[in-house]
């Protein structure tokens, strides 16, 4: 086995300029599809990390009561009882919190605007101010009660600064509109969309804006120590909660705020929860993961089409060449399968040098971007929730590409390398060209 | 001992070999019989086109009779399968090529070696010495890690010598083994394979066009038209090929 892997390698060096030429092209996609998996997994990663924080957990039970058939407001009552439950049941929990949610209109001195309103307990969420930047102001300014923090784009948009003090104007359960007043505790650093319709004040503000009960708020929220561990912990609290006599929605992966309508249409009156995880929340602007994936998918597979005619043909012209070389092997007692393997070898060689220089190409293009800090277009921000370019590798994705790749070219390597098998010794030991 | 006395290592019965060229059917081989036995060395003699080249393939084992039986080392070579066939050729027979064949991207001694990875029969160390010991034989131990392409003619019809002799095949088929020398080189090649006919004992079966060549030979077969005309001692094939006769 070790001659014809060598009798391989010294044959792609024979050929050098052949070589370089169709190695090259695969270290060219290789490092293609890791820059493009980097760019989709940092995308998911910014994506996941900033929405889970300011608008999701991991696994969230919300829900929606309804005081009439056709009136329904997104809380969870007697919330502290589920969250005990919770506890129970999910042993990957990392930490657990509860979010007031509600929509609102801000009203300033020279503006208004309607936003995506979050009530927090801001000492009791480890994880926002991981995320949130804070350029003016402080987060602990939302322990006191009746303020606000803002984004920057926000704040620009109402011309308000920390200190001072918007209006919040919302429709409570019974259909009447409630307004608080609220101070600008903190602005903060825009992060993509979610800074076009999110603010947050604390949920006692929430609560009076609402009047709401102490133990109603709009969902609560569970980090898991392993974001893998998502779909088993939701088909698990799915059960768990029905068993202990809660009423469940049917499972519908959307935003809660994108349910009202077919709430409202639907007869029953009181609490029903809504067992959703953060891909649910974030679907509306998910389909960018997507389409940047199915993007990747076909540009991948268009090369990789080339590629392969690429390596058949190469290998069509190395057994045409080697065509005697084959016969004389055969007659000194080489059998089929080692000159398949030969052949084999020699697409598996070319295949695997060409991905693993792709993928040290593409790590370096990766780290490259990285190290730039590029900004990127404030279109493309509000989709990536990051105003910088993140490209996350993946060491297991670099080798699955690196595998998926070799594999490909070595799969339509057989094909050549079968029929200069199948060739009898005479007719390959007089074969004249 | 006279080689005549043991049992044939290539018996020949009524053999004969049609090429299909489209719809024209082109005899090589219309009923040939021999017998080479061990040890002996044997030219097959005969003009351009009289099947020289498709009897040894059929000995050979790397084509296969029209009609008739070949027996090689006591095995009816048509009722064995394509791997027993290749097999037969790895461990009974040994080859030595016109151009020589070489694998141009091996160096000397791994051209050599070969033939014994393939038998997997030997370890490493084996097979050093043994290859070491048949460049030698040749000529060519100070030539071990050099290139095919880094050699003569004759060098290279000498590493083709040493990797048909170096897994000790019973039998060693040579198509016009001479033809792309010159003819002191030539000689010398045949010089080396009667050396080795004599030491080792290994059946040698060559075909030539050369008198000088056939000289050396145990017995000259001639064909001419697909046919074997007679067997000849040296001498006597010297003397018909003077007179201009096949």
């Amino acid at each position: 086995m070790l001659q014809l892997l060598l009798i391989a390698f010294r044959n792609l060096g024979t050929h050098r300029r052949r070589t370089l030429l169709l190695g090259g092209a695969i270290a060219g996609v290789t490092a293609l599809l890791v820059v493009l998996m980097g760019l989709s997994t940092g995308m998911k990663d910014t994506m996941l990390r900033s929405a889970t924080t300011l608008a999701t957990g991991h696994v969230n039970v919300g829900g929606f009561y309804k005081v009439t058939a056709g009136q329904s407001a997104p809380v969870v009552t007697g919330y502290p009882k589920v969250i005990e439950q919770v506890r129970k049941d999910v042993p990957e929990l990392d930490y657990i919190v509860q979010r007031g949610r509600g929509w609102v209109k801000v009203v300033s001195e020279v503006g208004s605007s309607q936003v995506g309103l979050g009530g927090i307990d801001v000492e009791a969420e480890p994880g926002i101010r991981k995320v949130l930047q804070i350029k003016e102001g402080s987060l602990d300014g939302l322990k006191e009660r009746d303020t606000v923090l803002l984004f920057e784009k926000q704040a620009k948009r109402l011309e308000v600064k920390v200190g001072d003090t918007v209006t919040l104007s919302a429709p409570t359960l019974r259909g009447t509109n409630n307004t608080v007043d609220v101070r600008v505790a903190a602005i903060a650093a825009n992060v993509g969309l979610m800074s076009d319709f999110n603010i947050f004040v604390p949920n006692s503000t929430l609560r009076s804006l609402y009047q709401l009960k102490d133990d109603t708020t709009g969902a609560i929220y569970l980090y898991l120590k392993d974001v893998a561990q998502v779909p088993a912990v939701q088909a698990r609290l799915r059960q768990t909660l029905a068993a202990a006599g809660h009423e469940l929605m049917d499972n519908d992966p959307r935003a809660f705020w994108m349910k009202f309508e077919v709430v409202n249409r639907e007869g029953w009156t009181g609490q029903k929860l809504d067992i959703t995880n953060w891909e649910d929340e974030i679907s509306f602007i998910n389909w960018t993961l997507t389409a940047l994936n199915g993007l990747t998918g076909v540009l991948i597979f268009v090369l990789l089409v080339i590629i392969c005619v690429g390596i058949m043909n190469t290998l069509w012209i190395a057994i045409r060449e080697r065509t005697r070389e084959i016969g004389t092997l055969r007659a000194i007692g080489m059998q089929r399968t080692r000159v398949l393997a030969m052949f084999v070898f020699e697409a598996l060689t070319l295949g695997f040098l060409g991905t693993l220089a792709g993928a040290v190409i593409g790590l370096a293009v990766c780290l490259g971007i990285n190290a730039a800090d590029i900004s990127v277009p404030e279109v493309v921000a509000v989709f990536i929730m990051s105003e910088k370019l993140n490209l996350a590798v993946n060491a297991g994705s670099v080798v699955g590409a690196m595998l998926f790749i070799t594999a490909c070219t070595t799969a339509i390597s057989l094909i050549p390398s079968f029929l200069a098998a199948r060739m009898k010794p005479v007719t390959a030991m007089h074969h004249i060209g | 001992m006279n080689p005549a006395a043991k049992a044939p290592i290539v018996s020949i019965t009524n053999v004969t070999k049609d090429y299909n060229l489209g719809k024209v059917v082109v005899p090589a081989l219309r009923g040939v019989d021999l017998q080479v036995h061990p040890g002996e060395f044997i030219s097959i003699a005969g003009p351009s086109g009289s099947g020289k080249t498709t009897l040894l393939n059929l000995i050979g084992c790397v084509d296969t009779a029209t009609t008739g039986v070949v027996s090689v080392a006591g095995q009816d070579t048509k009722q064995l399968s394509e791997r027993q066939l290749t097999n037969l050729r790895l461990h009974t027979i040994g080859f030595i090529f016109q151009s020589f064949n070489l694998v141009s991207v091996l160096t000397v001694f791994q051209n050599v070696e070969f033939p014994l990875l393939l038998q997997r029969k030997l370890d490493k160390a084996q097979r050093r010495e043994r290859v070491m010991q048949l460049l030698e034989q040749v000529g060519l131990a100070g030539h071990a890690k050099h290139r095919p392409n880094e050699l003569s003619g004759g060098q290279r019809q000498r590493v083709a010598v040493a990797r048909a002799l170096v897994t000790r095949p019973q039998l060693v088929l040579a198509d016009e083994p001479t033809a792309n020398l010159d003819s002191v080189t030539g000689q010398h090649i045949i010089d080396l394979m009667k050396e080795l006919n004599q030491k080792e004992g290994t059946t040698f079966i060559f075909s030539t066009h050369d008198a000088k060549v056939m000289n050396h030979a145990n017995a000259v077969w001639r064909l001419a038209d697909g046919k074997i005309l007679d067997r000849l001692s040296a001498s006597e094939a010297q003397r018909a090929m003077a007179v201009g006769g096949h």
